[in-house]
């Protein structure tokens, strides 16, 4: 049982987020602003805070930054705000995560999911390195890629993916934090030269996001630079 | 008095009384006189002969025609009045209108040289002569005696004559045969009409004095209705001019003396001739001094009404070509006149260039004069170029602001006069500008926050709308009508969502609120990567695309997620709004200047509307509101694409859409 403390002024939502949580089994901590997260945070041990940002007395971010000079605990940080400017700001500040208002409750779950499980499971990640001994498993964050079993799994569930995909998703993977462009794609994956397989790279690629992201429009791992190319996110 | 003032019918009969008045007028005034100082010449032809003044005339005729034959003028060689019909007889040629002279006939006879000097044609003179004294009216001298009818001058009363020249002197040496010929002796036209003159008056001899005052009074009356009355009729208040009070004055006073003058130059000439009868030399006078009445009146006439419609000196053709004249310099003086002190020390300075440079110019051949007037014209040459550049300066800086470079300072210490003041409107106009497109920037981007704060707002309430129907729907819900509605709500508040963060977007988009990264893409890249979002979108609808691309690596400079925002706008709309199993064209085009993308698809709907009104925000080309899409879609891709440079056109063609963009290379 992990104990999630859900902060937002908004009663409803807070109740709404409550029953999806307890759904997915979480216990749920439930504090209206600031300063009321902060004295459940000290009361009780939590493995995850939600946090929205606008709220009276005391507001997301400055309880953000209280959180932080204290635990190491998971932020997702919940807020009206959609513009890339306030995610970079409120991420730099040590949130995990970044859900715009108004969210899809599949969406929540899914990066509560994520969340949780990369913070309990933080100390078997030596555990994955001492696995890779051949080098046959490729990694960036919880996408994992293991080229002996040509298993995918994301957040430890398992991704089914076609040959092609599977390909495509290696060489990213391998090369994570480059960019290339579709036909440098096409060029090291295809072996052959066909023509009419440069063209649907662009969907194969999409195919692989839907399957692989929380939000494939907001992506985490495979990453489209427009005009340039893809690239998978090098996350540690 | 106005009936009075205004009837032509009075005017009319002044116009006909005045000649005839003033005639009477002129006719009593000449009666009196003549009857006063020439009583004599007021009588008839016989009378006339009997007058000492015939006499005088006759006799004084005599004396000089023998002075010029004994002066010897009167020879063929220098030109006289003779012609030599034989040795000694002279024949007279001379006419004369003197009438006595042209009747007298005569033989005169040098006693010295026996010459016979005549104006009678004869084969004998001695035969002819002794006929003379029994002619009606004859004078003769032989020999120093005078035999003559003519009372006045008989040899008893010649000496009370006052004769020409020497008088019976100069006749000493010469016989002397005259008679007057009756039948060819006539008055002149002037003794006919001052008798006839005479007849008239005479038989009332006190007419001409009550006619003269009368006339006077008369035509002082008829003078006076004129010229108050001349001008005026019944149609206008106003003084009417005509036609003839149009015509410009000068012409008028051309055409009248000329009217004026023939008619008296036709009256006097008639006067000269002797032979033509007196009715039609009376007629001519009446005519002719009708010709100078009506040619007077005119001038009269139409003189007054100028005066009186203050018209006189602007009817002159002179005043109008002097008005002409003086409107066309005032016209071209006004276009580059300003009485501006700038355009005085213009004036001030050519003057006193052209004054100098003359002075130089006359004194040229002195050296210092050549290198002053050379050095001059350079002088000249350099201020006029710096006054150029100055201003060209000011120019540049105009040019700049109207392209839109607000950040215009020109330097107005190094300028003086007219460009300094030229120079601070312009910083002056920079400025305000500035603080105008900071103030509008101003006001748009308040705009975009309280759209963005009011978006937030909304946000909040939709979440937990969205939240609770998604709840719902996990409800285990028997009721198929509770699902229907349910369904409604999930849809709408999805839509709800999808609108708030356009709403969003577009004002920040077209405010320019929107920070760019500016870098360089590929064009073709990003159309395929496109592409591969939509591909199962265009499947959906079986729409096929044609991608035409000139080449790889087609770079633009953007950021590439303002561009990719612009191109999955456009694709959103072929996906939402295309006829199904038709194709969707892209063609990139490389050019020298462009490159240039083209997005062409069949529009599922009719598309009754103008491609400007389609950019407008929430319009669609259905314009129904019950389908996807918020209508803000080509609003948001027009903004971006400003902020981007690239220029964005929408074409309609019947069903085809077309939406082009371009970039300058």
């Amino acid at each position: 049982m992990y104990n999630i403390l859900v902060v937002d002024d908004d009663k409803e939502i807070v109740k709404a987020i409550e029953i999806y949580l307890k759904r997915e089994g979480y216990n749920v901590e439930k504090a209206y602003d600031g300063l009321e997260a902060i004295k459940k945070l000290e009361e009780k041990e939590m493995h995850l805070v939600i946090l929205d940002i606008m709220m009276p007395n005391q507001d997301g971010i400055a309880t953000l930054e209280k959180i932080r000079t204290e635990r190491a605990i998971p932020v997702i940080l919940l807020s009206a705000k959609s513009e890339d400017y306030d995610k970079i700001s409120g991420l730099e500040l040590g949130a995990d995560d970044y859900i715009t208002k108004p969210f899809n409750p599949l969406e929540l779950v899914a990066r509560v999911n994520s969340n949780v499980r990369r913070y309990v499971k933080l100390g078997s990640m030596q555990n994955n390195d001492k696995e890779n001994k051949n080098g046959k498993i490729f990694k960036s964050g919880e996408l994992i890629l293991n080229d002996e079993t040509k298993k995918v799994t994301v957040d430890e569930k398992e991704i089914k993916l076609t040959a092609t995909e599977y390909n495509i998703l290696k060489f990213l993977l391998k090369n994570k934090g480059k960019v290339y462009s579709i036909s440098e794609i096409y060029e090291n994956v295809w072996n052959e030269d066909s023509i009419a397989a440069e063209n649907i790279i662009a969907v194969h690629i999409r195919h692989i996001r839907e399957k692989i992201e929380i939000n494939p429009k907001e992506p985490k791992y495979l990453k489209v630079i427009w005009g340039i190319g893809y690239k998978i996110e090098n996350i540690n | 008095m106005e009936k009075i003032r205004n009837s032509n019918l009075l005017k009319l009969l002044c116009y006909i009384l005045i000649p005839i008045i003033v005639a009477s007028f002129i006719l009593s005034i000449i009666y009196v006189n003549l009857k006063g100082d020439y009583n004599n010449l007021g009588i008839k032809k016989e009378e006339y002969l009997q007058s000492e003044d015939f006499a005088d005339q006759y006799i004084s005729d005599i004396i000089r025609n023998v002075y010029r034959i004994g002066q010897g003028y009167t020879t063929i060689e220098n030109n006289g009045f003779y012609d030599k019909i034989d040795e000694h007889i002279y024949y007279d040629r001379t006419y004369y209108n003197n009438n006595v002279t042209a009747s007298l006939k005569f033989v005169i006879i040098n006693n010295n040289t026996n010459d016979i000097y005549t104006n009678l044609k004869s084969n004998d003179y001695n035969e002819i002569i002794k006929e003379f004294n029994k002619k009606e009216i004859y004078w003769n001298y032989e020999n120093g005696n005078i035999d003559t009818n003519i009372e006045k001058i008989n040899k008893d009363n010649i000496k009370y004559m006052d004769l020409p020249i020497n008088g019976l002197d100069t006749i000493e040496n010469f016989n002397v045969y005259t008679y007057l010929d009756k039948s060819s002796f006539t008055y002149s036209n002037t003794f006919e009409i001052r008798n006839i003159l005479f007849d008239t008056f005479n038989k009332n001899p006190n007419l001409a004095d009550v006619l003269i005052p009368v006339d006077v009074i008369l035509l002082a009356i008829i003078a006076s209705y004129l010229i108050w009355s001349i001008g005026h009729s019944k149609n206008s208040k106003e003084i009417t001019l005509n036609s003839i009070d149009k015509v410009p004055y000068e012409l008028w006073m051309i055409v009248c003396t000329i009217i004026f003058s023939c008619s008296i130059m036709i009256a006097e000439s008639i006067l000269l001739y002797t032979d033509i009868s007196i009715n039609l030399v009376l007629s001519t006078l009446a005519l002719g001094y009708i010709g100078a009445y009506i040619s007077l009146a005119i001038i009269g006439v139409t003189t007054i009404k100028r005066l009186k419609a203050k018209q006189f000196f602007k009817s002159f053709l002179i005043y109008q070509i002097c008005k002409k004249i003086k409107d066309i310099i005032t016209n071209k003086a006004e276009k580059v006149l300003d009485k501006s002190d700038s355009q005085k020390k213009i004036i001030i300075g050519y003057i006193a260039f052209i004054f100098i440079s003359s002075i130089l110019g006359v004194t040229f051949f002195t050296g210092i004069s050549f290198l002053l007037l050379i050095g001059l014209w350079i002088l000249v040459l350099y201020k006029l170029l710096e006054y150029n550049k100055k201003l060209n300066q000011i120019k540049y800086a105009l040019r700049e602001i109207y392209n839109g470079n607000n950040d215009v300072n020109l330097n107005t210490e190094e300028l003086k006069g007219t460009l300094k003041e030229l120079a601070t409107y312009v910083n002056d106009v920079s400025n305000g500008f500035t603080n105008a497109v900071k103030e509008s920037l101003k006001s748009e981007r308040l705009k975009t926050e309280l759209i963005t704060n009011v978006s937030h707002d909304i946000k909040t309430p939709l979440t937990s709308i969205i939240n609770y129907v998604d709840l719902i729907k996990r409800e285990d819900i028997q009721d198929e009508k509770i699902k229907e509605y349910i369904k409604v709500l999930d849809q709408k508040s999805q839509r709800l969502k999808k609108l708030i963060d356009d709403l969003v977007e577009a004002s920040k988009a077209s405010s320019g609120n929107v920070k760019l990264n500016i870098e360089e893409i590929n064009l073709d890249e990003l159309l395929k990567q496109v592409i591969g979002e939509f591909e199962d979108k265009l499947d959906e609808k079986n729409l096929i695309v044609e991608l035409k691309l000139p080449r790889e690596n087609v770079k633009i400079k953007a950021d590439n997620r303002y561009i990719y925002r612009i191109i999955e706008n456009l694709f959103s709309n072929i996906s939402k709004y295309s006829m199904e199993n038709t194709r969707v064209y892209i063609d990139l085009i490389d050019t020298k200047e462009n490159i240039i993308l083209e997005i062409k698809n069949v529009s599922k709907e009719k598309l009754n509307i103008s491609s400007d009104e389609l950019m407008q925000r929430f319009v669609r080309g259905d314009k129904s509101r019950f389908t996807e899409g918020s209508g803000l879609g080509l609003s948001i891709a027009e903004s971006l694409t400003k902020l981007q440079n690239i220029k964005f056109n929408i074409e309609i063609d019947g069903d085809l859409f077309k939406a082009i963009l371009r970039w300058d290379k």
